[in-house]
């Protein structure tokens, strides 16, 4: 599937071991709610800020949120800020793009590809969708431009966690089913792409709670397992400050139930220190079971979600990122 | 009034919201409740975290009820006067049986039970899950006597996705373009295409490269094999509608105190009144509680540090600021929270919970009946 341009050459293939944004192409995956989207969205902007030409891809999102995070502009299924490209891939426009490619002509594909009867056998014929879909992305991830890559990272916003492992593996489980033949050769070179170490990654969502780190654990075995695609590190989200110790906490026990202010005060002291031990507990059990660098995503006090909090986020990011290079 | 005081004359409770907001909890919560106070109370949930389905002694099911023991509810401190039930929906078996009890003969039944395309559909197809749910409510509604039954729904990509699920399910099975454009296969029982109909060569070359002849060879065989038992499912379909509409069944909305929670659970009560569905209640779990309902601003850091036990000298510098500040952020999130729920409970009729963030995550019986306190 879309084999007009030629593989891209493995330039950076002398670089041991690639850093998330030196990658060209990843794949930001965890259970749902985890703040998928917000990471994505962030490591965008900071590949930008680094003078990167981004594609962020959505998957069949039925309302689709990257450009509003970002702030960008929408147009369609299309969105753009200065130097990131927001696309929401659904299965139905990728398989009507793929017909153009192959048929060349806008009349005949329309003739072919009666949009009610795409849509159906799109959900009638397993795995059809994610291939359109992966192949989709994965044609963006390779395509090329005058002066060589058309995007320095395309980062994609993956559907959660069993889905994304879903969508992921049908190259293989095509390779595995299906004869020699065009077909084959597609599923050949997105598979290849996939399971390069250097170009590829998986980027781990999670948060410092009991279901989302057992599932994050279940993912990162797939995708080494399963998937065999390299993992470019772990996203812990909303993790609640530590403020006072419990020591400070268990000191000021006394003055719970005092009148405001102090009451209150020492309450919500509590509170938080409840959920920073807690968040701590379920930390140290997802750094015991993954060996993957690990960068930690403050708690906003905020409800709403817009640009000026994924700016907090990328602010963040960098930040532990720099601190990471001080203590080594 | 309280959600639970709502259902006290309903026989049926369907818990909908979005993914990862507690619904299941709160589902295994209402029905404990209901046990408690004198019913027989069915649990009816999809996908339980496992240490939620340890708890209800879920973990050896398939696809029937079973009686949580009275000695584990014991055990848990409750002195239930009824019974608690529970049961996790298998979407195969689920299809499975519907297949059987609608096919006009056991070769049909086989042949249908067979088929590959079938056997993928019946566990991955979207709006799957949905639609079993629905169809095994009806079974529980119309052939057992509970005093009340919870439906946990499946989170789905879009709350609105649960009540169309049988209808696109429906539209899947009997669609006609598809059957045309497959018609070969079923007269001739060898397989086909009816290119004259597609713009010729190019249909047939394009799907093929992407399913092989098989996918569409199964395809065939499916809705050949389907044809005439389409009616049946569509009678039961509008059968299961009907029975959402009727008094005795009660929604319950469950949701989280932000904004994109809340804005999916808005779309679903507005539908839900569209449709006229009763609705019991809203459910806001994870409220972070108010410590703050004084008029007055918030303390500085001097107020607290004279407030403070031990003589001020004695108290560490850092402390009144870092009180005071997680005050300040405690509240803050407190006010944004309220701010987001303020439309939606202006909007939603019925009962309403707030329930508070709980110190942990909530995993075992009497977990479940301190969380049934604040329904």
């Amino acid at each position: 599937m879309w084999t007009c341009h030629p593989p891209l050459a493995s330039l950076s293939s002398l670089v041991a071991d690639p850093t998330l944004l030196d990658r060209h192409l990843v794949f930001v995956a965890g259970k749902g709610g985890a703040g998928k989207s917000t990471v994505t969205a962030a490591l965008a902007l900071l590949a930008a800020r680094a003078g990167k030409r981004v594609l962020v891809c959505e998957v069949n999102a039925p309302q689709p949120r990257i450009a509003a995070l970002l702030g960008a502009e929408v147009v369609g299924s299309a969105a753009t800020r200065p130097a990131i490209h927001v696309l929401n891939v659904q299965p139905a426009e990728a398989m009507h793009e793929y017909g153009l490619m192959v048929l060349r002509f806008k009349a005949v594909t329309h003739a072919v590809f009666e949009n009610r009867l795409i849509r159906y056998f799109l959900r009638a014929i397993p795995s059809l969708a994610e291939l359109v879909v992966l192949g989709k992305i994965l044609h963006e991830a390779r395509s090329r431009g005058p002066q060589g890559p058309r995007w320095d990272l395309v980062l994609v916003d993956a559907p959660a966690t069993g889905h994304a492992v879903q969508l992921l593996r049908v190259p293989s489980a095509l390779l595995d089913a299906v004869p020699a033949g065009p077909l084959r050769h597609d599923a050949e070179w997105m598979e290849r792409l996939l399971v390069d170490p250097v170009q590829t990654a998986v980027a781990l969502v999670t948060l410092p709670e009991e279901t989302p780190v057992n599932e994050a654990l279940e993912l990162d075995a797939q995708v080494r397992g399963v998937l065999g695609m390299s993992r470019a590190g772990l996203f812990v989200n909303a993790v609640p400050a530590s403020r006072l110790s419990p020591a400070e906490v268990a000191a000021l026990a006394g003055a719970r139930d005092a009148p405001p202010p102090l009451g209150p005060a020492v309450r919500a002291a509590a509170l938080a220190s409840i959920r920073a031990e807690e968040a701590r507990r379920h930390l140290a059990r997802l750094r015991a079971a993954l060996d993957l660098p690990t960068t930690l995503l403050p708690l906003l006090p905020s409800v709403g979600w817009g640009p000026p909090q994924v700016e907090a986020i990328a602010d963040a990011m960098a930040r532990a990122w720099r601190g990471d290079e001080e203590a080594a | 009034m309280s959600v639970r005081a709502r259902l006290a004359d309903r026989r049926i409770a369907v818990c909908v919201g979005p993914g990862g907001v507690g619904k299941t909890t709160t589902a295994a919560a209402l029905a404990l409740a209901r046990a408690v106070e004198g019913g027989r109370a069915l649990v009816c949930t999809i996908d339980p975290a496992r240490r939620l389905a340890n708890a209800l002694g879920l973990t050896a099911l398939g696809n029937v009820e079973a009686r949580i023991p009275a000695a584990r509810l014991e055990a848990a401190g409750l002195r239930p006067k009824g019974e608690l039930w529970a049961m996790m929906l298998d979407v195969k078996r689920t299809w499975d049986d519907l297949v059987s009890r609608n096919a006009p003969d056991p070769a049909r039944r086989d042949r249908i039970l067979g088929n590959r395309l079938y056997q993928q559909m019946s566990s991955a197809l979207a709006g799957s899950q949905e639609y079993m749910a629905m169809e095994k409510l009806h079974e529980l509604a119309v052939e057992r006597d509970y005093d009340l039954i919870v439906l946990d729904t499946p989170p789905t990509a879009h709350a609105l996705d649960f009540l169309d699920a049988p209808n696109r399910i429906l539209d899947f099975l009997g669609n006609d373009a598809a059957r045309a454009f497959l018609a070969p296969a079923m007269g001739a029982g060898r397989f086909g295409l009816r290119l004259a109909q597609l713009s010729g060569a190019y249909a047939a070359r394009l799907l093929a490269r992407f399913t092989g002849q098989q996918a569409l060879a199964d395809l065939g065989e499916f809705l050949q094999n389907f044809q005439g038992m389409y009616d049946g499912f569509k009678k039961r379909a509008a059968a299961v509608r009907a029975l959402l509409g009727r008094p005795e069944v009660g929604f319950v909305l469950v949701t989280a105190p932000n904004e994109l929670a809340l804005a999916e659970v808005l779309a679903f009560h507005d539908r839900l009144a569209a449709d006229r569905m009763p609705v019991a209640g809203l459910v806001v779990n994870r409220l972070t509680p108010d410590l703050w309902t004084d008029e007055g601003p918030l303390p500085a850091p001097a107020e607290l540090a004279a407030l403070l036990p031990g003589t001020p000298a004695r108290v560490p510098d850092r402390l009144p600021a870092l009180l005071a500040a997680v005050l300040a952020e405690h509240q803050d999130l407190v006010r944004g929270e309220r701010a987001a729920l303020a439309p939606v409970l202006t909007r939603v009729v019925g009962a309403c919970a707030m329930v508070p963030r709980l110190e942990t995550d909530v995993h075992d019986l009497a977990g479940l009946a301190r969380l049934s306190a604040w329904l």
